[in-house]
């Protein structure tokens, strides 16, 4: 099967199709699927957790958990699903994997300071502009990061892009450098799971260094 | 001895162990964010350590899955509380500064007073 038209890759399939056949429907109705269609996978995951707290799965469980997921839906007033993500399962299994293996390995490397001599163990705080534009991307790499031992958000600059990310137990300027590497891992490694097209390929052509962001400030407090 | 056995033989402990480790770390670390580290991560392991190793008792599938969102939960509301903490804990200047090999947000910080300062001197000027 060859593409007819050379276009984004990836990117179209799907979604595209999905709304070609909305474009297809009379005007008021498709209102009406486009605002059910993008509440749906929401809808979908709360009633699953329903019917996990539930108990076991029967129509009526399921029917009920769609029901009361639909109301807290509506009286949360809680926003559609964002869009510009996109699932790439791939990533996502590379995503999940490597944070399983940092969170051990970091947790062993924890305890082992807890048990020795942990007053000589310190800290430092460090800026890392990220690569990618997405708030959402970089929501989840922060949160991904707090969650990892040894690397703690302690603030973010939005409008810059940038994350503090504070880092424990640390000796020297060299574990300090290790520090910003694996936060710049840990982005990349976000953007491959959960970024569009344009992310990766920003993420590719980005900058490693800390650079002051166009129109914006240095970081490293390049201008006096 | 099952597998299962085996499993819980094998995890149950260990999951204490990390569950364990986490407090003497909160106990024994000197400044406030080694033990918000601490406390907040070797025991997200220890309890997911725990849930691996209780999972093979129990028979009935659902409790399983109960599990794995008890997890789940723990994994996405530990860094929200995580980096409250840290983020409330540097405003008020709670972070002991000695501990730390460079500090980047406190530079950054200081920067932005500066040319806030600065702008504040230029416009009180413009009005003058």
């Amino acid at each position: 099967m060859t593409a007819p038209h050379p276009r984004a890759p990836r990117d179209s399939g799907v979604r595209e199709r999905l709304a070609r056949l909305v474009d297809r429907l009379p005007r008021p109705m498709r209102r009406w699927v486009l605002r059910i269609g993008v509440r749906m996978p929401m809808v979908a995951w709360l009633t699953v957790m329903w019917l996990i707290l539930w108990g076991d799965v029967t129509l009526g469980a399921t029917v009920a958990g769609a029901i009361v997921a639909t109301g807290c839906y509506a009286a949360a007033k809680l926003p559609r699903m964002p869009i510009g993500v996109r699932l790439r399962p791939l990533g996502i299994v590379r995503v999940v994997v490597v944070l399983a293996y940092d969170l051990l390995v970091s947790s062993v490397h924890m305890a082992w300071h807890v048990l020795h001599r942990p007053g000589r163990a310190r800290g430092a705080v460090v800026a890392v502009p990220l690569q990618t534009e997405s708030d959402l991307l970089m929501a989840m790499t922060a949160g991904g990061l707090t969650m990892v031992p040894g690397s703690m958000v302690v603030g973010l600059n939005r409008d810059e892009g940038v994350l503090y990310v504070h880092g424990f137990p640390l000796h020297d300027e060299r574990s300090v450098e290790k520090l910003r590497r694996d936060v710049r891992r840990t982005e990349e490694l976000f953007v491959r799971a959960f970024g569009t097209a344009a992310d990766i390929a920003g993420l590719n052509g980005g900058t490693p260094e800390r650079v002051p962001a166009p129109g914006g400030r240095g970081a490293d407090g390049g201008e006096g | 001895m099952s597998a299962g056995d085996i499993i819980t033989a094998v995890f149950l402990p260990l999951g204490a162990a990390f569950s364990l480790i986490g407090c003497v770390g909160l106990l024994r670390f000197p400044d406030l964010y080694g033990r918000l580290h601490a406390a907040t991560k070797p025991d997200t392991v220890g309890l997911i350590f725990i849930l691996i190793g209780a999972a093979p008792q129990l028979r009935s599938p659902g409790a399983m899955v109960a599990m794995l969102l008890v997890a789940m939960f723990q994994l996405m509301t530990m860094p929200v509380v995580a980096a409250t903490l840290g983020r409330v804990a540097y405003g008020r200047g709670e972070v002991d500064a000695s501990n730390m090999i460079v500090d980047e947000l406190a530079e950054d910080l200081r920067e932005v007073a500066a040319r806030d300062e600065e702008s504040d001197d230029g416009a009180e000027a413009g009005r003058r």
